[in-house]
């Protein structure tokens, strides 16, 4: 697998206004728990969780070039290794305080992933991405064959239980907790890369065969930073397991495997925080738009698909594209592009919730009892706060312009 | 480990302050109800049906003046098909101050919600939730997970088991040799256990037990040879989808002309899927409109009238469990608000009289007691499902409590103080 | 004596399904370098083509424009999708794919439901072909494996003895020659995609008559797809129907088998009292018996049973 220019370290964004920006995510995500109601809060903490998970992922994609594709293993066995600590301190057989339980599904994800690392790597490119593909179907199918590990089809599940005056009974106590861990890891996940051990997992993704003829036992390395990354899923999962404190084997499947795929390559894979953008993004979406429509799924997938055709380097990659425009004094031309970016955005995606609302809302059980009750053929469609015919020409040659207009600017956008 | 929550409780003053109970539940308060249910993503189709019916169930309410002369209000939260979204969903309701939640249709997802439910109850005694069981049939949840705010509104493998066992004896369909084959999960495991069990009632003998991977099976037709040489009478199964409808397929593909008992053939998508291989294939529920008689007939009409389509088995279930909780809900004082441990409390009470019998909570683990209808595919049904021209054909009713299986020795309920 | 007769017929008609499936995506790796994700979403649109076809024209005719079908959106795909991110390579291309799957089950969903629909079985298919025993061996099943066969001879004639096969493999090997040569390479490319979904489609088509057709389809088979075609070797035409019918028989086989882990090191001699994962039957695990072959495969042969690069 060949890397793209875009996804070159080179498209980090200058450092300054990088500092600045971690600086201002940093404060916000410490008042958060000041400003937001219990769902919003809830749904940050789910952020967090996905964020960590994502960078945890795109450890191995950033450095080794390795893709993969059962990532959800790691992650389920630290949410499993939490679980069941907890459940042990609370029949009082394990004297460990919550805020460190986290470490149980760090350490389960590290020598899963030692393990799996071991055997993945010997491979690159496709077959490294097929073997974490046929382990994490291994482990899936595991799953419901062992009662006392895995709890069965409803569940192993544990309560938090107080420590030094903390009760973690509410969202905001489990936020904090979340909050630090998760900063930890990534903090972990960035010094990765200024390791030695870090530096030469870079050159592996570069240049195996090179490394390979110096000596270096690349092997070892991949290994290596495979066991980290899956460490750090670990603690991702081990995360979701205090707040949830409950796992169940279905966290197994392909879903979870998809998830930081797709918050990797929709927030850009190329910069370090490019993966905690998705995270966060995509988090957000499945929380507001997939209370709102059923269809949230589909335009998720389409999301994906044009990030992946017009923006290799993700969203970070566009935002750093800009930054560095305007570092470079063309602020004019910066300011161009985004404006191109969001009107094509917006165009596609009013085309598209109108294409898709229309058409679930004409095959939809309702629809048929109301061509049954009004006996027309086609009677208004009411959707979107309005009332329109399914059929109308004008509507569907305007969301047919529109996708195709918004497109065309995108593409315009993304040329440099 | 029940120690260990017990000291935690009293550990916590804030939470164990008595007397919030009551005093909490203003007596103006709508009474509101949610689902949460899987509504995108995979598995959304069938569980989907559950919210529907749910909805006209409420809808239904509150044609007949809603809760404490005020509508009862309702909501939807999307599941997205994972336990974790769903425990998110959980406490987003639990902030929007759903007083009742609904959930049927998945186990996983239960067993989630009645661990979060028991969480919640215990750090808010304040502000209860009542969890409503529409579909979950693992038998844990009225096990060792039992909780006496979580009344499960439907059936479990053994109670389907039973009657089914019952039923297909009474019609000299089962024989002295049943195979049992089931998924190779909790669910698939419950079943095989229960129909061992039976097998003194029934008069049959078990002479193959198979339990196979779940939904990963694309060739049942080893199995089927598997089945053929154990030479049965009959074949009990609890498989759901496409495993089910793989697996009569492959027997019907086969050749072997073998009574089967079933649970799950009448779910959407189930039937088309199976083709006329089902036919002459048993089946045991809470409903079937021909049992119910005139009455099924004005529900079935009323149902498409309101919703567009005759409903599914699953969407009735949610329309009876709402019917249920509204007896409950008038057999209230005037004037009680939405106090969810006296909604719990009226709930153990209550009963709920259908063309075919009573039902009615066991106080002792929450599991309803209620008529099962078994009944067999015909071709030109009445009430033809999938648009197939196949339907459900009642051979007969088991009674509640000659169908119910009985208390298992893991629930302990802590009852509300 | 049946059973064993019956298994082996099952074993190689699945497999021959498996191969149905598994010949495109590996003729397009090999091609192309890209594992393309959503082959699997190509089968279930040639099942959902097939369906709603035959409600107009019948069942046979449909057999063969669903294929013709699948193949157009194949092309479609190749073009407007795949093409322009050829450039960024083929990491993007797999992600292209991948984001693909997701779509296309929304968009099954979203005009066919999110059940399997009433796809009934033409009567002629629907009998036994022959009898073992106590058994049937059912026409379909034949049907698939004359299908099957059919195509690999088909596949096997277009690649080995045609002038068009002999550019679309000399474009495998060396794509800048061969556009040196004055041949369009990015054409040969579409075709060969369009060709892969259009086998695909048409293993959709034949299969959906038995299988139900849902929207799980995709999901179903094609990760066992993905482990064929590794197992076979990526882009091993022959190495692919090799490893299909050995996925094939021993899943059949072993769901006969209920012996345990345990069993065969008690009789080893090794007095084996440990639970847990000894204590699994065989035959309850059959599901993921192909994912072990390929580990397996993957630690002895790295590139698979009869693949050439590494």
């Amino acid at each position: 697998m060949t890397a793209s220019v875009a996804e070159t370290p080179m498209a980090a964004p200058p450092s300054r206004s990088r500092a600045i920006g971690v600086a201002l995510g940093s404060l916000l995500l410490l008042v958060l728990p000041a400003l937001a109601t219990d769902r919003y809060l809830e749904t940050a903490t789910r952020g967090l969780i996905a964020s960590l998970f994502a960078l945890a992922f795109n450890l191995l994609w950033r450095h080794c070039r390795l893709l993969s594709f059962g990532h959800a293993a790691y992650f389920g066995a630290g949410m499993f290794a939490t679980i069941h600590a907890m459940r042990a301190a609370e029949a009082g057989s394990l004297d460990l305080p919550l805020p460190l339980m986290p470490l149980m599904g760090l350490l389960a994800g590290a020598v899963l992933g030692l393990v799996c690392g071991a055997l993945a790597t010997i491979r690159t490119g496709t077959y490294f991405a097929m073997i974490t593909l046929a382990i994490s179907e291994l482990v899936h199918s595991f799953g419901p064959q062992f009662g006392s590990l895995f709890g069965g089809e409803s569940g192993l599940s544990a309560m938090r239980m107080p420590w030094a005056g903390f009760a973690f009974g509410d969202a905001r106590q489990v936020y904090v907790l979340v909050l630090a861990w998760a900063l930890a890891g990534a903090a972990a996940l960035w010094l990765f890369g200024m390791t030695p051990l870090g530096r030469t997992a870079f050159a592996v993704g570069e240049n195996e065969t090179r490394l390979r003829f110096l000596g270096m036992r690349t092997h070892a390395v991949k290994t290596a930073t495979f066991c980290a990354s899956a460490a750090a899923s670990g603690l991702a999962g081990a995360l979701l397991a205090v707040a949830n404190e409950n796992v169940d084997y279905s966290i197994f499947g392909g879903g979870a495997s998809a998830a930081p795929v797709m918050h990797t390559f929709i927030g850009g894979a190329g910069t370090f925080l490019g993966p905690v953008l998705g995270a966060v993004l995509l988090t957000g979406f499945g929380s507001i738009v997939g209370q709102a429509t059923r269809l949230w799924l589909l335009y998720q997938g389409i999301f994906f698909v044009l990030v992946v055709m017009l923006a290799p380097g993700g969203l970070a990659g566009l935002v750093a594209a800009g930054l560095r425009r305007s570092a470079d004094g063309q602020a004019a031309k910066a300011l161009r592009a985004t404006a191109l970016v969001l009107a094509g955005a917006l165009l596609v995606t009013c085309a598209v919730v109108f294409a898709g609302e229309t058409l679930s809302e004409v095959l939809s059980d309702a629809y048929s009892a109301a061509r049954a009750t009004t006996g027309m053929r086609f009677p208004p469609v009411e959707r979107l706060g309005l009332a329109y015919s399914p059929l109308s020409l004008p509507l569907w040659a305007a969301a047919a312009a529109a996708f195709l207009g918004g497109v065309l600017l995108l593409r315009r956008a993304m040329r440099p | 480990m029940r120690l260990g929550r017990r000291s935690l409780l009293s550990s916590l003053p804030v939470l164990a302050a008595p007397g919030t109970c009551r005093a909490a539940a203003q007596t103006n308060e709508p009474l509101r109800i949610a689902t949460i249910e899987t509504l995108s993503g995979p598995g959304s189709g069938v569980n989907r049906l559950y919210s529907i019916g749910t909805r006209q169930g409420v809808a239904m309410l509150n044609a007949a003046g809603g809760f404490n002369g005020r509508p009862i209000e309702f909501r939807e939260y999307d599941a997205q098909g994972t336990t974790s979204v769903a425990a998110e969903r959980f406490r987003a309701a639990a902030a929007d101050g759903i007083h009742i939640f609904v959930h049927g249709g998945s186990s996983a997802i239960a067993g989630q919600l009645i661990e979060d439910l028991r969480r919640h109850n215990m750090r808010n005694p304040a502000r209860r939730m009542i969890f409503l069981n529409t579909g979950a049939e693992a038998l844990e949840l009225t096990g060792e997970k039992c909780n006496a705010f979580h009344f499960r509104l439907t059936t479990n493998a053994e109670i389907r088991v039973r009657a089914l066992v019952a039923a297909m004896r009474a019609q000299g369909a089962l024989g002295s040799r049943v195979v049992s084959i089931n998924q190779n999960y909790s669910w698939g495991r419950d079943m095989e256990g229960a129909i061992t069990a039976a097998a003194a009632a029934g008069g049959y003998e078990v002479v193959e037990r198979i339990l196979h991977d779940t939904n990963r099976i694309q060739d049942f037709s080893p199995f089927a040879a598997r089945i053929a040489a154990a030479r049965p009478s009959a074949v009990i199964t609890g498989n759901w989808g496409n495993d089910l409808a793989l697996l009569l397929r492959a027997v019907s593909a086969a050749g072997l002309r073998i009574s089967f008992g079933t649970c799950f053939l009448d779910l959407p998508g189930s039937l088309s899927a199976a083709g006329d291989a089902a036919v002459g294939y048993y089946q045991a529920e809470v409903f079937n409109p021909i049992a119910f008689g005139a009455e099924g007939e004005t529900m079935m009409e009323e149902y498409r009238a309101r919703a567009g389509t005759f409903p599914s088995t699953s969407e009735v279930k949610a329309v009876l469990s709402m019917q249920f909780l509204g007896k409950a809900l008038a057999s209230l004082p005037p004037g009680t608000g939405p106090d969810t441990t006296r909604i719990a409390a009226a709930l153990v009470a209550a009963q709920l009289r259908l063309p075919i019998g009573e039902m009615a909570i066991r106080a002792e683990d929450r599991q309803l007691i209620q008529p099962l209808v078994v009944s067999h595919v015909v071709k030109g049904s009445r009430y033809p499902i999938d648009g197939t021209d196949m339907g459900f054909e009642p051979v007969g009713v088991v009674p509640g409590p000659e169908a119910v299986n009985p208390v298992q020795a893991s629930c302990r309920l802590e009852r509300p103080a | 004596m049946d059973y064993f007769v019956i298994s082996l017929l099952n074993g190689v008609v699945y497999g021959l399904l498996l191969f149905m499936v598994s010949s495109g995506l590996t003729l397009v790796f090999g091609m192309m370098g890209v594992l393309n994700f959503a082959h699997g979403s190509f089968y279930m649109i040639g099942a959902y083509a097939g369906y709603a076809i035959a409600r107009v024209t019948g069942f046979w005719p449909a057999m063969v424009l669903a294929p013709v079908v699948v193949a157009l959106i194949g092309a479609a795909v190749e073009r407007w999708l795949l093409e322009p991110v050829h450039r960024h390579g083929h990491a993007q291309e797999l992600l292209l794919t991948f984001g693909l799957v997701f779509v296309i089950e929304e968009l099954a969903k979203l005009l066919f439901g999110p059940f399997a629909v009433d796809n009934p079985m033409p009567a002629e298919l629907a009998r036994p072909a022959l009898q073992v025993g106590d058994i049937a061996f059912p026409a379909f099943k034949a049907f698939i494996g004359v299908v099957a066969a059919a195509m690999f001879a088909g596949l096997f004639a277009l690649l080995r003895l045609t002038r068009a096969g002999l550019v679309v493999r000399a474009a495998v090997h060396r794509p800048d020659m061969v556009s040196a040569l004055g041949h369009d390479v990015s054409r040969v490319f579409m075709l060969v995609f369009a060709l892969g979904a259009g086998l695909a489609g048409l293993a959709g088509a034949v299969a959906g008559v038995f299988y139900p057709v849902s929207p799980n389809m995709a999901h179903e088979l094609g990760v066992i797809v993905f482990v064929v075609v590794v197992v076979g070797g990526l882009g091993s035409l022959p190495g692919a129907l090799v490893a299909s019918l050995l996925i094939g028989l021993s899943t059949t086989f072993a769901v006969g088998i209920d012996a345990t882990l345990g069993d065969g090191l008690r009789t080893l001699g090794l007095a084996w009292t440990m639970g847990g994962i000894f204590d699994v039957r065989l035959s309850s695990m059959s599901g993921a018996i192909p994912f072990f072959l390929m580990l397996l495969i993957l630690l002895l042969r790295p590139s698979g049973l009869l693949g050439e690069r590494a």
